[in-house]
């Protein structure tokens, strides 16, 4: 397969997962979150009833005890487009795909080894 | 915070070790293969499987980066560019933790991916079976050590975390495996050229 098809296939088989995601992902918690929450008596660690209230107290009390408080707003939070919907999470995991793509590439070329 | 710090620290030692490896080892040819394995990796980090007891889990892709570009130092290069993004675009993951992030999952998860590859391809002779059982380990061991440090921090305690997080990603382990190994089939196929070591031949 020559490079160019493998790289045409290789982004559309990423586009595909980027506007599946959205539709497919699960909203439970992942595997670090659940057990946090199950550790500081929000949701059972087998169950999935995740109590809310007891999941926001749980996460002021880590911020109390490591007193790392830092936030700032991120351009597209949690994979989202303010104001957007399940379209605006297409828009956000794509564009997140396309940049880690052109990333990718600029800084693969800077520190890759010279053929030279 | 001062752990974020110490984090940080180590991170861009290997970051930087990531960096001498691709400026020796990674010729022209990769760039085309490392940018595609990271765009598909964040792609995929995104879409979280279920898996029993209300959770559900994600690849981390740094054993299948590892494996297919022939070092360690790929998984770290691959995942520092995929965090990266999501912590400052996304807000996922965060910045000061970023350090302990890249640690657990670009360094451990490559290491432990590709050694583990390597190691176990060796014993069993089966490329694809030793590729899906590195790819548990990378993500297993990467929660153990989360769990320590979580202890560390205070936030968790110990033994706790070590059978919550342990478990969960014990299963969560077997998502990274399966598709660690099927990608790897895949691109194998596609172009067994641009494998670094190639699976037909035990290098």
């Amino acid at each position: 397969m020559e490079t160019k098809q493998f790289v045409i296939i290789g982004v559309a088989i990423a586009l595909v997962i980027a506007v599946a995601a959205p539709f497919l992902a699960s909203g439970n918690p992942d595997g670090l979150e659940s057990a946090f929450f199950s550790m500081y008596g929000a949701k059972p660690f087998m169950g999935s009833e995740l109590d809310e209230d007891a999941a926001g107290a749980a996460e002021e009390q880590v911020v109390a005890t490591t007193g790392n408080d830092f936030s700032y707003e991120a351009l597209m939070p949690d994979y989202s487009i303010p104001g957007m919907d399940k379209g605006g999470e297409v828009l956000a995991i794509v564009f997140g795909t396309l940049t880690i793509l052109v990333l990718g590439i600029v800084v693969a070329k800077i520190s890759a080894r010279p053929d030279s | 915070m001062g752990q974020a710090l110490v984090y940080w620290v180590i991170a861009l030692i290997f970051i930087a070790l990531a960096l001498r490896w691709a400026r020796r080892s990674m010729g022209e040819e990769k760039i085309p293969l490392v940018a595609v394995l990271a765009a598909g990796i964040f792609a995929i980090q995104a879409l979280n499987i279920p898996i029993p007891w209300g959770t559900s889990g994600h690849m981390v892709g740094a054993a299948l980066a590892a494996i297919v570009l022939g070092s360690p130092y790929a998984g770290v290069f691959v995942l520092t560019l995929v965090l990266l993004v999501q912590g400052v675009i996304f807000g996922d993951g965060g910045i000061t933790v970023m350090g302990a992030n890249i640690i657990n999952m670009g360094v451990i998860g490559g290491f432990v991916g590709y050694y583990g590859y390597t190691a176990i391809r060796s014993v069993i002779g089966n490329t694809y079976a030793a590729a899906f059982i590195a790819g548990w380990a990378s993500l297993f061991v990467a929660a153990i050590l989360c769990a320590v440090e979580l202890a560390i921090a205070g936030t968790f305690p110990l033994v706790p975390a070590l059978i919550g997080l342990g478990l969960y990603h014990a299963i969560i382990g077997l998502i990274e495996g399966g598709i660690t190994a099927v990608a790897l089939y895949l691109i194998a196929s596609a172009r067994p050229d641009i494998l670094e070591h190639p699976t037909g031949v035990s290098a």
